[in-house]
């Protein structure tokens, strides 16, 4: 089975696997340290910026009305798109039987986890008054106030805190037989934390079976939000009526490219994670061949979704459309319309070359163009779609980022880099039991098993 | 309460509430007239109860056409200005000027008390040890006194002349724009020295040589009336409007037509008019001679217009009857400013106007012009003034500092000034005794011949001006009032009369203990004239109605003076050799600068550039292509004089030779919002020398670049609609034929009803149609309830802004300052979007569309559906309710809102816009925004339910017209009508169906509860 690369056959016994994986879990070098206070600064700087929003208001931030919603919402789509990569690899391939997955999966499934919660933040960070985001929860009270289910914001709640609920169950409940095994290696007070983790995990068939169920069953509940978590954030702008981003395409368009931006994101970690990790032989230029598929395929569906918007556009005759799509390239941000189209649209149309798919420096350099040309692509829809609507006298106050937006953004980074290193230091970034399973012999049941 | 006032004791307290009590007598029921501190009710008067307002009747001090004014009290405290609607300058109307005169009451930057120049720094002094200094000096300066006084008329400026007259001096009536050409060409044409009234709403065709008649000019508030009133679209007639000048000024971009002409020639203009017109009456009588050699080719040459067009307007004029021109702007004032006013007298008097439209015998209040002043200025030069009286009046700051009066000034040995605040001349004065504003004091003005319009306080003193406050002991009943010093409250009248009494004297005729003592007496006198009876009755209803206000004397038109023989055009000569002309012109708010403390006429965008907070440069077009500079670059204008520095402007409606700059900015004190603000237009020109009048118009310049960059501030967007139809118009024709602005595009377009449909695109429409009325039936949930709506009517609607300044004052909507600005956040609920039409590469003159644009309270609304939280929501009322309490500041309304009028709170405006006393202002009926929260325009619904409370109280239904938001309230064109859509008498139901109507953006089904009205373009083609 191609778990490791097509043709390859472990050679590792259960031990050398587990030994190898705990290994991760060592005393770090100095580069990780460098890399969590990195990590732990940038958070520190954005958590500074909200103090200062926090007291006096959102001013601060480079909103120039109408553009009202700006950077942190484009960051919000931002995050919460990475995450769909996770849960696809984790949960659907994990469906479709597609083995290649096993030695990424962890990875991306722990980066959607603290991909939602840096994205969650987000709806309170922006609003005008955060300290009362929890009217958006329909929470029994006095005055008998409930939220406006008609309003996408509410859909929103409902999906992140969905995904959130289901993406971290299905870390933690995959990451049961691992603990077990991590707990088995470690000692003093180690061991006691790991093995109340492990929750009581013994490795009886039983709970192998019990595990194996649950887990199937984990996977076909994720599968759906793939899907819907990002159609209702597509909602949030498809059911306004703000030219651009008021489209039936927006949906898929925006599943297409959550997935294509995760997949750029899991590049930009696992390509320098596993060689920190020293992982080499475990997740290998086969992983990164079938991700760069993955992301060309989603590549070409933004592709055709950037044509179509256009296309409708120029159809409708409705003139606000074309205004804001003539707008997006030709007009005052141009630079944002084409980041946009080049990093999506065009830089990915480089991974049809095997040689490109395979060649791990150059797959770095496009996963970062990746990044960059999703988070702009946001930005382009919501920034500039909102600069130009209906009313051409509120026009022309071109949004100016400002230190507050930066600062967010990069303590948004901070955050998300902070959990990601610390769970790669504390939990097996690989899943052991999966690489496990793949080792042909002993059997656990003869000619029986499951998916082995 | 006429014991109250009979009562010497109480007396002293009556500039407090209940002083006023004969004008809340009428207004809101008698007073007790006890009140001792106006916030805690330890004593509470009976016209006071609190969340109900008490209007005092008064008049606006902000100009000399002295409006009248309701002033609206709640809880002691003045929080809003309203026209009066029996005044007969403005019936009913108001300004942003005017409406701003309470940030002037409210100014943080007011004077506390009186101030000693004391090792050349002002410091506060008691106010006995003030008026006794007064007195000292006046009488040690023997008969080397004078004063100088604004231009308002009434009896503080009757007891200030003698008062001066008094000490042996005079007092010298300056006002920066005086209009002095006009009464020269008056005395010179007509042979009378009066400034007359004008009827615009007679006319039927009206020419302006260069006199911005809508905001800077004579009395803009009746002068704005009467242009709705012909020049609004009506029964099928409209007047046509022609404007001549070099820019196209507020006024020049409501004309019908605006032709650039080249500065200086008005004069040549208006009499090769004269000359067309009295050849189509068949001759001119004495002057036809001299009027022959005005030829439109001669005029043709001089303006560089087509003698063609000269020829047609002129025609059309003669063809109108009355028609009306008018001249005598400040921004064309220039040397010969009063030949222009002399042509334009004889082409009114050649055109039958002179009684028609001009109306002699109304009496404007004057100033005694700059000849008046240089003849001081020699004065106090050759050190025959000793003590000098500044009183309502800058000239430090209105007058080119070429002038040099400044200088003049440092001569005087004593010099006292009555400002308000510390304004330059105050800088430069030794003794500053500060007035109270006209809201907290006693006086009357005289603005037209015959009228008395009164002001009384309508609220204790912001700021006590004088020694303690009385005492009282409190026995839960009535105060018992202890003896009080001899001087609370007082005005400069009070400070004349009091230092009159130490002086002795000539001055010992001043026997009125009191200044309102004073004014009862003068009023004594007028008692009679007006039938009679008691004093006391006739006072308080004089104070109830805000004056008294005779029908207009009807006064024999004079003719054209015998003496007349020739009228003469020059041209006026220009200081320097500069390339462009300059042309400073007064701006819309800040006048000659007094209104550059007040943060509403900051922040209300100049009506025609749309820029708010600073000052800047106005270059042509071309002119700017040919120095290669664009918007925002800092130039520096170089006269013979000086020179001053700006960002650049570009509007196409200005003549090439021209660059033009507001005045009133550039102020080097007058507080905090002021100071260092812009720069003075003031500082290029040349002193007037033995110039009967500061000619504005008069050196030109060149320009340098700088190479620097200083954003500027406006509020314009895109200027251009870009074929949406946001402000529609439609040609007279075919408004006059009744035609919708759909009918009107499709005629225009040659298009047939129907035609440009196929039979299943009409289908279509016509079934959604059916669906959209279907689901408006279900969704109608209150029939029973009235339906709020508004229709603007942009035939009417000037762009003149001061609904916006009214939304400010009922609204409590912040003022967010340059920087923030600059970012697109100001908060004004109504904006006037000023689209241009034409210009640029089309060919076509350019033309301006003004759009209030404010919550169109959609029945649809786009905003509603996606609040997460419910703050924004449907009333059954039809309104468009927002709560400020229950949002969180996720601004998706504002996102999904296509007529971007919701206005969100990024900082704590609510913190930084009010500095204290400015708060005092603050509209207790609506919640002042905290940070965080999304905001817009409520139609006033504070009014709303306060109107339906009182007619429940009453049982009875709201009566149609009964209330008004502000913004309808105070437009001066009522361009605005407000009411409920429901009841199909009411005028904006019936307005609604008017053929022009139509809503904006109404494709994406929106449906606006207001209604605008199209534009009605009478121009060339009509």
């Amino acid at each position: 089975m191609a778990v490791i690369a097509p043709n390859f056959t472990i050679t590792q016994t259960h031990a050398d696997v587990t030994r190898d994986v705990i290994a991760t879990l060592e005393r770090p070098n100095r580069g990780y340290y460098l890399a969590l206070f990195g990590a732990v600064g940038l958070f520190l700087i954005g958590l500074v910026t909200f103090v200062v929003l926090l007291h006096d208001g959102l001013g601060h931030a480079g909103y120039t009305p109408p553009v009202m919603w700006a950077v942190y919402i484009t960051t919000f789509v931002f995050w919460v798109g990475i995450g769909h990569a996770g849960t696809l690899i984790s949960a659907i391939l994990y469906l479709f039987r597609s083995p290649w997955r096993t030695a990424v999966y962890r990875a991306t499934e722990a980066m959607t986890v603290f991909a939602v919660m840096t994205a969650g933040l987000f709806p309170i960070i922006h609003i005008g008054r955060q300290w009362v985001f929890y009217w958006l929860l329909p929470y029994p009270n006095q005055r008998y106030l409930w939220p406006n289910f008609k309003s996408p914001l509410m859909w929103d709640v409902f999906a992140i805190s969905t995904y959130l609920t289901v993406s971290t169950t299905f870390l933690i409940f995959g990451l049961i037989p691992d603990v077990a095994a991590v707990r088995d290696k470690a000692t003093g007070w180690r061991k006691f934390i790991y093995g109340q983790l492990s929750l009581g995990w013994q490795g009886t068939d039983t709970q192998w079976r019990h595990y194996s169920r649950a887990y199937l069953y984990l996977a076909a509940l994720a599968t759906p939000l793939v899907l819907s978590v990002h159609s209702v954030v597509s909602w949030d702008f498809a059911s306004s009526i703000v030219p651009g981003w008021h489209g039936t395409i927006f949906a898929p368009y925006f599943v297409a490219g959550a997935i294509y931006s995760g997949i750029g994101m899991v590049l930009t970690l696992l390509i320098p994670l596993r060689k920190a990790l020293r992982l080499e032989h475990m997740i290998t230029e086969y992983h990164f061949d079938n991700l760069a598929k993955l992301t060309l395929l989603t590549g070409c569906i933004l592709f055709y979704a950037y044509s179509m918007e256009y296309f409708v556009a120029w159809y409708s005759g409705n003139t606000f459309e074309q205004t804001t799509f003539y707008l997006r390239p030709f007009g005052p941000d141009w630079w944002a319309g084409w980041a946009m189209i080049t990093c999506n649209a065009f830089v990915s149309q480089l991974l049809w070359f095997r040689k490109i798919r395979t060649n791990l420096t150059a797959l770095f350099v496009i996963s970062i163009f990746i990044n960059i040309g999703m988070w702009f692509e946001r930005y382009v829809i919501i920034a500039s779609s909102l600069a130009n609507d209906y009313m051409p006298w509120a026009w022309d106050h071109r949004l100016n980022p400002t230190w507050a937006d930066w600062g967010i953004l990069a303590g948004s980074f901070g955050w998300f880099g902070m959990y990601f290193l610390l769970f790669a230091r504390t939990f097996p970034i690989v899943a052991i039991q999966e690489i496990k399973e793949m080792i042909p012999l002993p059997r656990r049941r003869a000619g029986g098993g499951h998916h082995s | 309460m006429s014991d109250d006032i009979q009562n010497p004791d109480r007396r002293k307290f009556l500039t407090v509430l209940g002083a006023a009590g004969g004008g809340a007598l009428a207004l809101s029921g008698c007073s007790s007239g006890r009140a001792e501190k106006l916030i805690p009710y330890l004593v509470q008067s009976e016209d006071q109860v609190p969340g109900v307002p008490t209007w005092y009747a008064g008049t606006c001090t902000e100009c000399a056409s002295a409006c009248g004014v309701h002033v609206k009290t709640r809880e002691g405290r003045a929080i809003k200005v309203e026209g009066n609607p029996e005044h007969p300058v403005n019936r009913g109307k108001l300004c942003a000027r005017g409406q701003a005169s309470l940030q002037a009451l409210y100014n943080p930057d007011r004077v506390r008390g009186p101030m000693l120049r004391s090792g050349g720094a002002l410091k506060p002094i008691t106010w006995d040890d003030a008026i006794a200094r007064l007195a000292a000096e006046v009488g040690k300066a023997g008969r080397r006194v004078a004063a100088i006084s604004g231009a308002g008329r009434g009896t503080f400026s009757d007891l200030l002349a003698e008062w001066i007259g008094a000490a042996g001096g005079r007092v010298t009536r300056y006002e920066a724009f005086d209009h002095e050409p006009l009464r020269i060409a008056n005395r010179q044409v007509f042979g009378t020295d009066e400034l007359p009234a004008h009827d615009f709403g007679k006319a039927q065709y009206i020419v302006s040589f260069g006199a911005d008649f809508l905001d800077t000019w004579l009395s803009p508030m009746a002068n704005q009336r009467g242009f709705a009133e012909s020049h609004g679209f009506a029964d099928g007639r409209m007047s046509k409007h022609v404007y001549f000048g070099p820019r196209a000024s507020l006024t020049g971009l409501n004309a019908d037509e605006w032709h650039a002409i080249t500065p200086g020639s008005e004069a040549a203009l208006a009499l090769a008019f004269a000359n067309v017109v009295a050849g189509a009456a068949g001759g001119a009588g004495a002057l036809g001679g001299s009027l022959a050699a005005y030829t439109p080719e001669m005029a043709a040459k001089e303006t560089g217009l087509p003698a063609a067009t000269i020829v047609r307007l002129a025609r059309e004029f003669a063809a109108a009857k009355p028609s009306l021109a008018v001249a005598g702007g400040i921004a064309s004032q220039h040397r010969n400013a009063a030949e222009v006013c002399a042509a334009v007298n004889v082409l009114n008097a050649v055109a039958g106007n002179v009684g028609q439209t001009v109306l002699f015998g109304a009496d404007l209040p004057v100033a005694d012009g700059y000849q008046a002043m240089a003849e001081l200025m020699a004065a106090m030069d050759a050190g025959q003034v000793g003590v000098l009286l500044v009183h309502e009046s800058n000239p430090v700051f209105t007058l080119p500092a070429s002038a040099g009066f400044a200088a003049r000034l440092r001569k005087v040995p004593f010099k006292v000034s009555t400002s308000l605040v510390h304004d330059e001349t105050t800088e430069l004065c030794d003794l500053l005794i500060p007035n109270l504003h006209a809201f907290e004091r006693w006086d009357d003005a005289r603005p037209l011949a015959g009228v008395y319009s009164l002001m009384q306080p309508v609220m204790e003193p912001v700021f006590p001006t004088m020694g303690t406050v009385p005492k009282a002991t409190h026995t839960g009943m009535v105060g018992t009032w202890t003896d009080a010093p001899a001087t609370v409250g007082v005005s400069t009248g009070d400070v004349l009369l009091q230092a009159g009494r130490k002086l002795g004297g000539a001055f010992a005729r001043f026997t009125a203990p009191t200044f309102q003592d004073y004014l009862k007496t003068a009023w004594q006198g007028l008692a009679p004239e007006q039938g009679g009876g008691a004093f006391d009755d006739f006072w308080r209803a004089a104070l109830a109605r805000g004056g008294v206000f005779p029908e207009r004397p009807a006064t024999p038109a004079p003719g054209v003076a015998a003496s007349l023989t020739s009228v003469t055009y020059t041209k006026p000569a220009f200081d320097g050799d500069g390339e462009w002309v300059f042309a400073p012109y007064p701006h819309s708010f800040l006048y000659d600068g007094r209104g550059a403390n007040r943060p509403w006429l900051l922040e209300n965008p100049d009506p025609v550039t749309k820029i708010t907070w600073d000052s800047w440069i106005e270059v042509s077009p071309a002119t700017a292509a040919r120095l290669d500079v664009r918007r925002g670059e800092v130039i520096r204008l170089v006269s013979p004089h000086g020179s001053v520095t700006g960002p650049v402007w570009i509007h196409e409606g200005l003549h090439d030779g021209v660059v033009a700059m507001p005045i009133g900015f550039g102020h080097t004190a007058y507080g905090r919002y002021a100071t260092g603000r812009g720069a003075n237009a003031l500082d290029l020109l040349g002193a007037p020398g033995n110039a009967p009048f500061v000619s504005y118009l008069s050196t030109r310049v060149r320009i340098e670049k700088l190479n620097t960059w200083k954003p500027v501030a406006t509020t314009e967007g895109t200027p251009r609609q870009l074929g949406r139809g946001l402000a529609e118009a439609m040609p007279f024709a075919a408004a006059a034929k009744g035609l919708t602005v759909r009918e009107a595009y499709l005629e225009a377009a040659g298009v047939h009803e129907g035609e440009e449909h196929t039979t299943t695109e009409v289908k279509a429409i016509r079934g959604w149609r059916q669906d959209q009325i279907e689901m408006r039936k279900l969704g109608d949930y209150a029939v029973a309830q009235p339906s709020w709506g508004m229709s603007i009517d942009l035939a009417k609607c000037t762009g003149c802004s001061a609904c916006v300044t009214a939304c400010y004052a009922e609204n409590n909507i912040p003022t967010v300052g340059y920087d923030e600005v600059l970012r697109g956040r100001e908060m004004s609920w109504m904006r006037i979007e000023r689209y241009w039409e034409g210009g640029g590469d089309t060919g076509a003159p350019i033309q301006a569309r003004f759009v209030p644009m404010l919550c169109q309270h959609c029945e649809n609304a786009p905003c509603e559906p996606v609040c997460p939280v419910y703050a924004a929501y449907h009333t059954a009322d039809g309104l468009n309710g927002q709560v400020y309490n229950r949002c969180v500041g996720t601004r998706y309304c504002g996102n999904n809102c296509p007529y971007k009028v919701r206005y969100f709170n990024w900082y704590k405006y609510n913190q930084t816009a009010f500095p204290e006393p400015l708060d005092l202002q603050l509209n207790p009926d609506v919640t002042v925004r905290a940070r965080g929260v999304m905001e817009k325009c409520t139609m006033c619904v504070q009014r709303i339910r306060r109107a339906q409370h009182e007619a429940r109280l009453e049982d009875r239904p709201i009566r149609d017209g009964e209330f008004m938001t502000a913004c309808a309230q105070s437009c001066p064109s009522n361009a605005i009508v407000f009411g409920d859509a429901r009841d199909p008498e009411s005028r904006v139901a019936r307005l609604r169906q008017d053929p022009r109507g139509y809503h904006i953006l109404e494709e994406t089904n929106t449906r606006p509860a207001i209604t605008y009205l199209a534009e009605v373009l009478h121009g060339a083609e009509a």
